[in-house]
């Protein structure tokens, strides 16, 4: 039994090595195949949750309101943003609007967190740059473009308020105090002088407003109040952003989320074509690959006739010709999945680097898929030709019929 | 002779070329139909991309100007319109045709059981018909399609063409509510310039301020607020090619391109040029792109663009090494008769060239059926994801032929070089 089995592995080996041309050529098959399979596999796995972050350049998907008049308090928001796995967050920006007025326009203020905005809104078009410290703003072109400001200038936004008792007006850095003449009440008007550092284009509502940082809104109100709006982009499925707006809703007091249905109903219908686009295609550049994988094989078999013919001539079995040559096959098979299978990540980890900037998710299971489709694709394709070689006549095949 | 010898194989040895001509076939089929959905997927999901609704707006000059914060004192408010007989002018632009729907609209506020409501006029699905200088063009449009993401939570979508009378509305699902309003409700508005009774024929929701508005159509709307043929603004959802340095550089003063620039600019659906030639033909009016749509679409569109010409590619080098790993398979296979030739008298041209014209004469076969098989795969994705079509380019006819020759010729002759070099009598004693 020793021996016999040390014979059929050397008979394998020695196929092997000394038909290592034909040999390559097949393993070669099965290599481009098992890489298709896997590599193609990989992306199709990773595409929504690739695909999903490039959505996020339509900006905020979630916002949060308050249920109250106070705003959205800076708890609330940290409770709320609590429910959102941090790998899927992308960020989330608080806005504040007031009505003041620069140069005695009314002008909407919106107060903002610039460090964070472009998460939110990454598709600004800034001519100039986003404001880095307090004391700076960015105008909006429609607000700009009516009142003539440009990057560079320096505007003062006015708040005024009528002057009672709670307010030490003194304490002010600059401010002017003036009477109504018809009801005789006393006002106030405070300055904070802003240097414009760029002009926010969008196409849209944006445009109409003046951004600048939180801490300038407050000193400019001379008052601090809780967030109007607070918007977040978390990369995620429409179904699973619901269920996170439903917890919020019912966890966090005093706080209302709410889905942005334009850009979550809409990226849910283009992304499921995508996904639905990736996969077909996948399926049938795999079905081909296998076919051709399958014609190589059996190609390469049906070259091996006549060493069948002689080895039944010699008195093999038939059982013991299947499995020596299955086995030959099931060994190509299985190195090819395994190289395939780090190809086909190789060549994954490409694409995403190349087309998304970033790593793919290494799926381990599919390691064992890909070198057990290679197994069974090159068992069959070995076992069709090898049968009707060992069924024929070996005097026939020796002959060369 | 050499016809002869050409002809026998295909007759003797048919099986083996009949699996040269499948995989050729095959490798054909992957490469004519990735290469072609390849070609095709920008369009195809530049289409799907108009979920998001309009990627342009159109403006009177002046409203552009004069900002929208003058709303805040009414009395003193300067709006300017458009005039409704000039929104045709959009089909005679020359990227008429990318436009996929647009719709104007006006808006007012009207007093609704003693609420002020906000009430937009437009075209949910106008027939628009548009004379200049002889021509006639038509076109069905509003904003059903601009809307997408609308839920219709209570009765349905309003269908212009079938209710005459502008006498019907959708409302906002949260002022429904808070109104009390329903499908099939009559509710009586009051704008500045009359009452109307309206019908109302759907309650959506939407998921923005829109859930607190009226929808009605422009002609209703511009009664109640006594501004018959006119509007103030055009929503566009055109389908556009993302922006590259040309269009920045456009983007910025198209007068600073050079001639030839500019020509390619105006004639590339960038969406700065289609800006361009609406204002172009509605010289009253301003176009802007919508940012947050024109971005990110042209953003999506390129890297699904990459992703499918990377997996075309990886297809493609899978496609190309199965059939020149066949071939050479099958030239190799064939030492014996070849080393006989040779023994014969044969010279190494001329059997190099019956070898080769055997293979070639079967992989044009082969490519000639994989090309319409891969016809029949890409129409397959096509109907499957985008129930439509998927346009068939010339080109990759071309590509694929010169694709399949080449790795014929890659696949064969280093084989038969190798067979040639080998010397008969050893190859024919059996000791290679």
């Amino acid at each position: 039994m020793n021996t016999k089995r040390r014979m059929f592995i050397r008979t394998i080996i020695a196929s092997l090595v000394r038909r290592r041309s034909r040999m390559i050529i097949a393993l070669l098959a099965v290599v481009v195949g098992a890489t298709i399979l896997s590599g193609l596999g990989l992306i199709y796995f990773d595409v929504p949750r690739q695909m999903s972050s490039q959505f996020r350049s339509y900006g905020a998907n979630i916002i949060f309101t308050s249920t109250d008049e106070n705003g959205v308090t800076d708890e609330a928001v940290q409770q709320g943003m609590s429910f959102f796995p941090a790998s899927e967050t992308e960020g989330f920006t608080p806005y504040r609007y007031e009505n003041s007025r620069i140069h005695n326009m009314p002008v909407t203020f919106a107060g903002t967190d610039f460090g964070s905005v472009l998460k939110t809104s990454p598709y600004w078009h800034i001519n100039g740059e986003l404001p880095s410290c307090d004391g700076e703003a960015l105008i909006g072109a429609k607000v700009a473009e009516s009142l003539g400001i440009k990057t560079g200038d320096t505007v003062s936004a006015v708040n005024s308020f009528e002057v009672t008792d709670d307010v030490d007006v003194s304490s002010l850095p600059s401010y002017e105090i003036y009477s109504d003449p018809e009801t005789g009440e006393t006002y106030c008007d405070h300055e904070l002088a802003l240097t414009v550092t760029g002009i926010l284009e969008t196409g849209g509502s944006e445009e109409e407003y003046a951004y600048v940082s939180l801490s300038d809104i407050s000193s400019l109100l001379l008052s601090e109040r809780g967030y109007d709006i607070v918007e977040v982009s978390v990369a995620s499925t429409q179904a699973k952003l619901k269920q996170y707006v439903e917890r919020i809703d019912e966890g966090v007091e005093g706080l209302s989320a709410k889905l942005v249905k334009r850009v979550t109903a809409s990226e849910s219908t283009v992304l499921t074509k995508l996904q639905s686009l990736v996969f077909i295609v996948t399926a049938v550049v795999l079905v081909l690959t296998m076919i051709c994988v399958a014609t190589t094989m059996a190609a390469v078999i049906a070259e091996r006739r006549r060493e069948i013919g002689l080895r039944k001539a010699l008195g093999a079995f038939n059982s013991s010709i299947v499995l020596q040559f299955m086995s030959e096959g099931l060994l190509l098979g299985g190195v090819g999945g395994v190289i395939g299978s780090l190809l086909g990540y190789a060549f994954a980890q490409y694409v995403s680097m190349h087309v998304f900037s970033s790593s793919i998710t290494f799926r381990p299971l599919l390691v064992p898929i890909t070198i057990i489709a290679s197994v069974l694709i090159t068992g069959l394709a070995c076992l069709i030709p090898i049968r009707s070689a060992v069924e024929v006549d070996p005097a026939l095949v020796l002959k060369g019929e | 002779m050499f016809l002869r010898m050409v002809w026998g194989t295909f007759v003797r040895q048919w099986k083996k070329l009949l699996m040269i001509a499948l995989t050729v076939a095959l490798g054909a089929s992957i490469a004519t139909a990735m290469l072609n959905v390849m070609l095709d997927v920008g369009d195809k999901m530049n289409e799907e991309l108009k979920a998001y609704g309009s990627n342009i707006t159109v403006v009177p000059q002046s409203e552009a100007v004069i900002s929208k914060l003058y709303e805040m004192d009414s009395d003193d408010r300067r709006m300017d319109f458009i005039e409704e007989n000039k929104v045709g002018e959009l089909l005679t632009i020359f990227w008429a045709n990318n436009i996929a729907d647009f719709a104007p609209e006006t808006d007012t506020t009207v007093s609704l059981n003693g609420r002020d409501v906000r009430l937009i006029g437009t075209w949910f699905n106008h027939h628009l018909e548009f004379v200049k200088k002889g021509s006639t063009y038509q076109r069905d449009t509003g904003i059903i399609n601009l809307r997408s993401w609308w839920d219709i939570e209570d009765g349905e979508w309003m269908n212009e063409q079938a209710l005459a009378g502008d006498t019907y509305a959708m409302v906002g699902s949260e002022l429904a509510k808070a109104a009390g309003v329903s499908a099939g409700d009559n509710i009586e508005v009051t704008g500045e310039a009359g009452t109307a009774t309206l019908t109302v024929v759907g309650v959506y929701e939407s998921g923005d301020d829109e859930d607190q508005y009226i929808y009605t159509t422009l002609s209703a709307a511009q009664r109640l607020s006594g501004t018959e043929a006119l509007f103030k603004k055009i929503e566009v959802s055109a389908i556009t090619s993302p922006d590259d340095e040309l269009a920045v550089k456009a983007a910025k003063n198209p007068s600073l391109l050079t001639g030839d620039e500019y020509d390619l600019w105006y004639c590339t659906a960038y969406v700065s040029s289609i800006c361009f030639q609406i204002q172009e033909a509605i010289p009253e009016a301003s176009a802007t792109a919508v940012r947050q749509i024109a971005d990110s679409e042209g953003k999506i569109l390129e890297k699904t663009e990459l992703l499918m010409s990377l997996i075309t590619l990886l297809s493609l080098i899978g496609a190309t090494l199965g059939i020149s790993n066949l071939v050479t398979s099958t030239v190799m296979e064939r030492s014996q008769e070849l080393a006989l030739l040779k023994a014969v008298g044969a010279k190494n041209g001329q059997i190099t060239r019956l070898v080769l014209t055997e293979i070639i004469i079967t992989a044009i076969v082969g490519a000639v059926a994989g090309y319409f098989m891969g016809y029949a795969f890409a129409q397959i994705i096509g109907q499957t994801v985008f129930s439509s079509s998927i346009d068939m380019s010339g080109m990759v006819a071309f590509i694929v032929a010169v694709l399949i020759i080449a790795v014929t010729l890659i696949g064969s002759i280093p084989a038969i070089r190798t067979l040639l070099r080998l010397r008969p009598s050893d190859v024919l004693h059996g000791g290679h």
